[in-house]
Order: structure tokens, then C-alpha cells, then sequence
């Protein structure tokens, strides 16, 4: 059988006896209604919990025939854990969470039982919502094409060689521009983070991947302030656009704000 | 399920994650493989394809490749000129011919409506937009 299975069936002590393996999407207090149509990433699809006193965690079995890790799996832990969050505190685990049934209880909840409750209890009646934020290519390029002659200059030298004989100087047209979108970035994302700051009660601006990235960042919400958290997000998309397009996700599982241990 | 689905349809400006609250795979890599929490306890099972999904997922890399690729996109921005979009393109072309015809382009604007020219040519097999460039023009003329 595979991997999965020899190394979950191996319990830290030595014991050969056979264990269930099964897998964690997040943690909830136990009091906590899970919705009805959550689907697991394991072969029965479906999704239950493991209690112990006030938290609980919320399980599935897992394939036995082949490692974890497709696109399936990844979306299925999502889905469940933000369907979960639509409704309720929950702390979502890192994909991917696989361990020892036992273990879910004798390792996880019991010993941390407090430190989990406490945080459920901050996250209590808030989610995240992160918002992406990406230039409009050809229209801050231009701009940058304006307002920058040595750019300016490089570019029309670039563009009149044949290809091969300006490949040094298109490397070097590039990193320019580059250069001064990872400056300009810092300018047009704090802008936005002063305008949605005030609508949450927390944020996280994660560095942005691409030099075309502007933002990057989650931000914890009030349940009952979701809508005006939104409105805010749709002002300052309209002030941006033709320029920045705004993407945003949620409401999600508090990812971005689970506290490290 | 998301309220701001629900009570923005398709009227706003913001994009919205298709599908689940989450939106595209990438999003959804970039959430639960980076964060979230990780007690010692889990095994670190065998992952198919994770190794290539990660590296996706944090490509933050200053590289050669990324250069110039926003040479090239600087290329492409310069070839609409200030202000203009690629919808006015069609509009643009013409104004710069005209332009041309007249003997006021300089060779930047030369070399775009060249290279719009070929994109007409090439995309529509307009010759209408071909023998309108401007040096063919003042063959013409």
C-alpha cells in the first residue's frame, strides 16, 4: 500500500498495531454546527467531528491508495474549512493535516484544549477577506514609459535592434521597469491599506509575488461589518480603475491570522 | 454563500473569486499550503505535485526571464501611445496615419503604426490598414 498508510500505521512508539489515519481540516468550539453539505477529501466524501470537552476537531477519512496532494484534496480542504468559516469560528489547519485517529484527542485537543478555546474566542464572529490588487499592464506601463527618460530612451533603442543584438538591453529596459513598479507599489498599496484599515480589526499585508502585484493582504473582519468592509473595497476599486484591478476573496477562514504557537 | 457575491453580482468593480469564496487554485495554494496552523503531531505524508505547486505559488524571483518580460510589455504599452487603450486602438491607428500623411510623426510613432499596421495585416488581412501606413502613403503620393 502506500506511503500514507505505512508511515500513518507507524505510531511514534513502536507499536505495529494497525491505526486509523485520518485527516484534520480545522478546529471549531464544540458547540459549533457544522453546515450539512460539506464534502471530505476522503473515499466516503463525508465530513464528522472529534470532540474532547469545549473544541473539537473536524475530521475525514483519507484515499489509502495513493498520496494526498491533487488539485481535489487541495480544494476539498479549502471548501470545507471556509464553508465552516461562512458561519462560525473556526481555526484552519495547513494542508495537509493527516494523523493517527487516537492522536486527534490524545495529542491535539487535549493538550491545547486552552490555547485553541482562547483563540476561537478571538476569532469569534470575524473573517478574513484578502484582497489582490494588480496593475493594469498597459496603463501604468505607459506611465512609466512617460515619465522616466532614461526608460524612455532605452526602450526606443531596444526597439529598434533586431532581437538578438538587444537582449542585454531589454534585460536591463526590464529590470528598470521593474525597479520603479516595486517602488511605485509601495505608494498605491499603502493608499489602499489607509483606506480599509478602518474597517477591520486586523491586517496582514503579505509581500506581493509579481513586480505587477500591487497588493497582497488579509484582512479580519466583523461578521456584522462585512458589508461596509465590502462597500469600502468597492470605493476604492472605482478610484483605481483603468489603473489597479481589485480581486477579492472571501469571507474566508482566518488563515492569515492564526497566531503562531 | 459570500455575501459580497450575493449582494454584488456582477455590478461592481472588484473582482470576485469564481466558484468558492476562494477563487483559483493559486489562491487557494497560496492559503492553505503557506498558513494555518501545524502542530508536530501530523505526519508529513508523501505529497504528489506539492513540490511544483509551492514553487508556483512563491515565485517572487527578480529573474532574467521576468525582465524581459516587462520589456516586452513595454513594448506592447508604448505601441498604444499615452492615454490610450488597447480598444482604442482602431481610433489611434488612424489619428497617427493621418499624422503620418502630413508629415508631423516622429519615428516613434512611425515604428508603431508599422508594427500596428502588420498587426492589422496579419489579423485581419486588412490591406485597407496595410497601404495606409505611412511610408507606402507617401510612395503613393
Amino acid at each position: 500500500m502506500s506511503d500514507v498508510v505505512s508511515e500513518t500505521q507507524t505510531p511514534p512508539d513502536g507499536d505495529a498495531e494497525l491505526v486509523t489515519p485520518v485527516y484534520v481540516y480545522g478546529l471549531i468550539r464544540v458547540d459549533t454546527q457544522l453546515p450539512d453539505d460539506l464534502a471530505g477529501l476522503g473515499p466516503s466524501g463525508r465530513v464528522s467531528t472529534i470532540e474532547h470537552g469545549e473544541v473539537a476537531a473536524i475530521v475525514s477519512d483519507i484515499p489509502l491508495d495513493r498520496p494526498l496532494g491533487t488539485r481535489k484534496d487541495l480544494l476539498a480542504h479549502e471548501s470545507v474549512v471556509d464553508a465552516v468559516a461562512a458561519s462560525a469560528a473556526v481555526l484552519p489547519m495547513r494542508f495537509p493535516a493527516v494523523t493517527a485517529e487516537e492522536s486527534v484527542v490524545e495529542e491535539l485537543l487535549a493538550p491545547h484544549q486552552d490555547h485553541f478555546l482562547a483563540v476561537l474566542g478571538d476569532l469569534e464572529g470575524r473573517v478574513q477577506f484578502t484582497l489582490k490588487g494588480r496593475y493594469v499592464e498597459d496603463a501604468v506601463l505607459s506611465e512609466v514609459l512617460e515619465g522616466n527618460d532614461e526608460i524612455r530612451a532605452l526602450q526606443e533603442k531596444v526597439r529598434d535592434l533586431p532581437e538578438d543584438a538587444s537582449y542585454y538591453d531589454r534585460v536591463r529596459l526590464g529590470e528598470l521597469v521593474v525597479g520603479v513598479l516595486e517602488q511605485q507599489r509601495e505608494d498605491d498599496a499603502a493608499q489602499i491599506l489607509e483606506r480599509l484599515e478602518p474597517f477591520a480589526v486586523a491586517v496582514v499585508a503579505n509581500q506581493p509575488g509579481q513586480p505587477e502585484d500591487v497588493i497582497n493582504a488579509a484582512f479580519l473582519v466583523e461578521r456584522e461589518r462585512m458589508q461596509e468592509f465590502d462597500d469600502a473595497v468597492e470605493n476604492v476599486g472605482r478610484d483605481l480603475d483603468g489603473r489597479v484591478r481589485l480581486r477579492l476573496l472571501g469571507p474566508l477562514a482566518p488563515y492569515d491570522f492564526v497566531p503562531e504557537e | 454563500m459570500t455575501v459580497s457575491t450575493q449582494s454584488r453580482g456582477g455590478g461592481g468593480v472588484v473582482d470576485r473569486g469564481g466558484g468558492g469564496p476562494g477563487g483559483g487554485l493559486a489562491d487557494v495554494v497560496e492559503l492553505i499550503l503557506d498558513k494555518g496552523l501545524v502542530i508536530d503531531v501530523f505526519v508529513r505524508v508523501s505529497l504528489v505535485g506539492i513540490e511544483i505547486l509551492t514553487i508556483d505559488a512563491r515565485i517572487v524571483v527578480a529573474s532574467v526571464d521576468t525582465f524581459l518580460r516587462f520589456a516586452e510589455a513595454t513594448n506592447r504599452a508604448d505601441l498604444y501611445g499615452k492615454g490610450a487603450k488597447p480598444k482604442d486602438l482602431g481610433e489611434l491607428t488612424q489619428s497617427i496615419t493621418e499624422g503620418g500623411a502630413k508629415g508631423k510623426t516622429s519615428g516613434v510613432l512611425d515604428a508603431a503604426v508599422d508594427k500596428v499596421g502588420e498587426m492589422l495585416a496579419s489579423g485581419r488581412e486588412d490591406r485597407e490598414a496595410v497601404r495606409r501606413r505611412p511610408r507606402q502613403r507617401e510612395r503613393d503620393e
